[in-house]
């Protein structure tokens, strides 16, 4: 079968798989950041068993590659008889894995609450939960919103690698347009654009938030 | 559950194992060498405003932190050529690691001079250093050892993302994985040891820069 | 021929014109002390003399290495002209030793056993022979502070100038670094100090400038100073200085 791809084809081919990535993005970083959220509580928690899964867990997803997650996920699972879809399989990947970079992240914000916090809230008979809801946690999500939109950034730019496990998004459907019309110059020379037109706005929105956080504090 | 775990293929692939292993780390080793380097040229550069290299790091690194990895890569082995830049899959992914690397190191490296305090280029600018003295004997190595931390992650993350390299069939160890679980039909097992392979090299690699950053840069003895 | 002589020297932050035609002459061996409050200009006064602070008119002549308007061998004068610091500003990645032989090895060219025979002789000058291993984050400020007036010589200036080097130290540290100065002073150094410490800017000086408003307000021999003041803003500075 011979097609020819006008470059309007071409561009409105990549739009619509965009569209996929933005999906699979938005998803991966809701759940993630649900899971992720409690990954944080159990990574904090004062019971060492708990403290310890989440930990492991935390260090299995940052210390082996996105890639082999999702075949372990992929081809794990069909051992079961469960074989999923290229999207699921993408979205739940992604899912855990943002959700141990979120957790890490944001128990980072957490432990750097000062000492004193923990100190003046426990003198006023806070328990724990009080402590948390309304001491530490709104003081650690202030800091925790930077690093977060910039890890927004890693999220999208993982769901490239979905495309090896066929998922058809923005890379997929490049490198497919790309066999098809000879032209991989200008193919993934688009598909860069595409995710640097996603990509840099949360980059810049997350530098900005970060000087502002940083603003107070002189010297 | 009738599926028998089978690692018995194992003996069989040692050795391509070991050379996916030796390609990996050896794409670590020069990636985040090479990466550094540019990186310290690029905080250079930023952080003093040196034309027109301070304009062309910003636009280098903004382009490559905000892109996937994959994509560059892509980008290299199969775009280039039709500039007439040709390059072996070896090249190829030498060329994203570093490029990549270096974008990032540049900002964390920048970010290491710029927490320098004022005080301590004073102090060397009245004892009538340069400015290249002052950045080489005075800035460099504080804030190498102070930005240590994150440089070495971003290294780790650099190997462990090294993993999409085999789509240009770099023969590194995802590659080799791919190729033995097309022989033995043992997917699982395959990706699941090699798996466990990548999260080993990770905290060999981890601790080998750790161990960089106390003696190397640090160069004083432990108390 | 003064050793150090300022002409006409302006500088502006700005709008803000802080130094209004400094014209200042110190002698070879001459212990000065710039006193006057924040704000006066007396930090960068003492700051142009070895231009970390440019200036926008006027000249700095130092043993005959000249500054016009800020235009001039930087780095020669800087040879000439030691300083030291508030916040001591060592290397925190060297050692003491290293610290004080550093500027000797990099910048004149001295052979290493050459500038660690120079370091171990300016540690020992300063009381702390012994600290030559110690790293900064190891010493107190007050040894710090001696290290740092250690490394200053370390280069042999014609003229060392402290800047409110007594001012980031605990009380009881202060009195160890007072003693290395006055020391330098009695064997006949160049001293330029801006601090707040007038019972030893008194003791020590040989002449006292006082600023005011980016000017010199008044100079002279500090007792004379601080028994007939002249004007009355000097004398409204002495009552407030205890």
């Amino acid at each position: 079968m011979m097609m020819t791809f006008t470059l309007w084809d071409i561009i409105r081919n990549l739009a619509i798989s965009g569209l996929l990535t933005i999906v699979l993005s938005v998803a991966a970083f809701v759940f993630g950041g649900l899971a992720g959220l409690a990954v944080l509580f159990a990574r904090i928690s004062k019971i060492r068993a708990i403290n310890a899964s989440a930990r492991l867990y935390i260090e299995m997803f940052q210390g082996t590659p996105l890639l082999m997650q999702l075949f372990i996920l992929f081809f794990g699972l069909s051992l079961f008889g469960l074989d999923l879809p290229a999207w699921l399989a993408a979205g739940v990947g992604l899912t855990l894995f943002t959700s141990a970079f979120l957790a890490e992240i944001w128990r980072g914000c957490v432990e750097s609450v000062p000492r004193g916090q923990w100190e003046a809230s426990t003198s006023l008979a806070m328990t724990y939960a009080e402590q948390m809801r309304h001491v530490i946690l709104p003081q650690a999500m202030r800091m925790a919103i930077a690093p977060t939109v910039g890890f927004a950034v890693q999220v999208v730019k993982g769901t490239a690698v979905t495309s090896i496990i066929g998922f058809a998004e923005l890379t997929k459907t490049g490198s497919m347009l790309s066999n098809a019309t000879y032209q991989p110059f200008l193919l993934y020379s688009l598909v860069a654009l595409g995710y640097f037109i996603l990509c840099y706005p949360l980059s810049w929105y997350a530098q900005r938030l970060e000087r502002k956080v940083h603003a107070p504090r002189t010297n | 559950m009738a599926y028998h775990f089978d690692f018995n293929f194992v003996p069989d692939y040692a050795g391509m194992l070991a050379h996916g292993i030796g390609y990996t780390l050896g794409l670590t080793l020069l990636g985040g060498t090479l990466g550094t380097l540019i990186g310290i040229g690029g905080a250079i550069s930023r952080t003093w405003n040196v034309r027109p290299f301070a304009g062309l790091y910003r636009c280098y690194v903004e382009l490559f932190r905000n892109t996937p990895f994959l994509v560059q890569l892509f980008l290299i082995f199969f775009g280039l050529p039709s500039l007439g830049i040709k390059l072996t899959e070896w090249q190829a992914a030498i060329l994203a690691m570093v490029l990549n690397l270096g974008a990032y190191s540049t900002e964390i490296i920048r970010a290491g001079l710029q927490a320098i305090p004022k005080g301590l280029i004073e102090a060397s600018e009245s004892l009538a250093f340069t400015r290249w003295q002052t950045f080489f004997y005075v800035m460099l190595r504080p804030a190498l050892l102070k930005v240590w931390p994150a440089l070495s992650s971003q290294i780790v993350i650099t190997m462990l993302g090294s993993s999409v390299c085999s789509q240009i069939s770099a023969e590194e160890l995802t590659f080799v994985a791919n190729f033995i679980q097309s022989r033995n039909f043992r997917a699982f097992e395959t990706y699941f040891l090699t798996t466990a392979i990548y999260f080993a090299l990770a905290v060999i690699i981890r601790q080998a820069l750790a161990a960089i950053g106390r003696y190397a840069i640090a160069r004083r003895p432990q108390a | 021929m003064p050793l150090v002589q300022t002409k006409r020297l302006h500088k502006f932050f700005g709008k803000n014109h802080v130094l209004k035609g400094i014209n200042l002459d110190i002698q070879e061996g001459e212990v000065v002390t710039i006193i006057g409050r924040s704000g006066s200009g007396k930090s960068t006064l003492l700051r142009t003399l070895n231009g970390l602070e440019s200036i926008d008119d006027g000249t700095i002549e130092v043993d005959g290495t000249a500054l016009v308007a800020g235009q001039g061998d930087l780095r020669a004068l800087r040879q000439k002209v030691g300083m030291v610091f508030q916040q001591f500003n060592l290397f925190p990645h060297l050692s003491a030793g290293q610290n004080v032989m550093l500027a000797p090895q990099v910048v004149k060219g001295t052979k290493k056993d050459e500038a660690e025979t120079i370091a171990r002789n300016m540690l020992a000058r300063v009381g702390l022979a012994e600290k030559f291993d110690a790293f900064p984050d190891q010493l107190s400020g007050g040894q710090q502070q001696r290290v740092a007036i250690a490394r200053a010589l370390a280069m042999s200036p014609k003229v060392l100038l402290c800047d409110e080097i007594t001012s980031a130290l605990d009380p009881e540290l202060v009195n160890e670094v007072l003693s290395v100065v006055r020391q330098l002073a009695s064997e006949g150094m160049t001293l330029v100090m801006v601090t707040h410490e007038m019972r030893f800017a008194r003791e020590v000086s040989d002449k006292l400038v006082f600023m005011y408003e980016g000017r010199i307000h008044e100079s002279g021999h500090p007792q004379e100073m601080f028994n007939n003041p002249t004007t009355p803003e000097f004398a409204n500075f002495i009552r407030t200085q205890n």
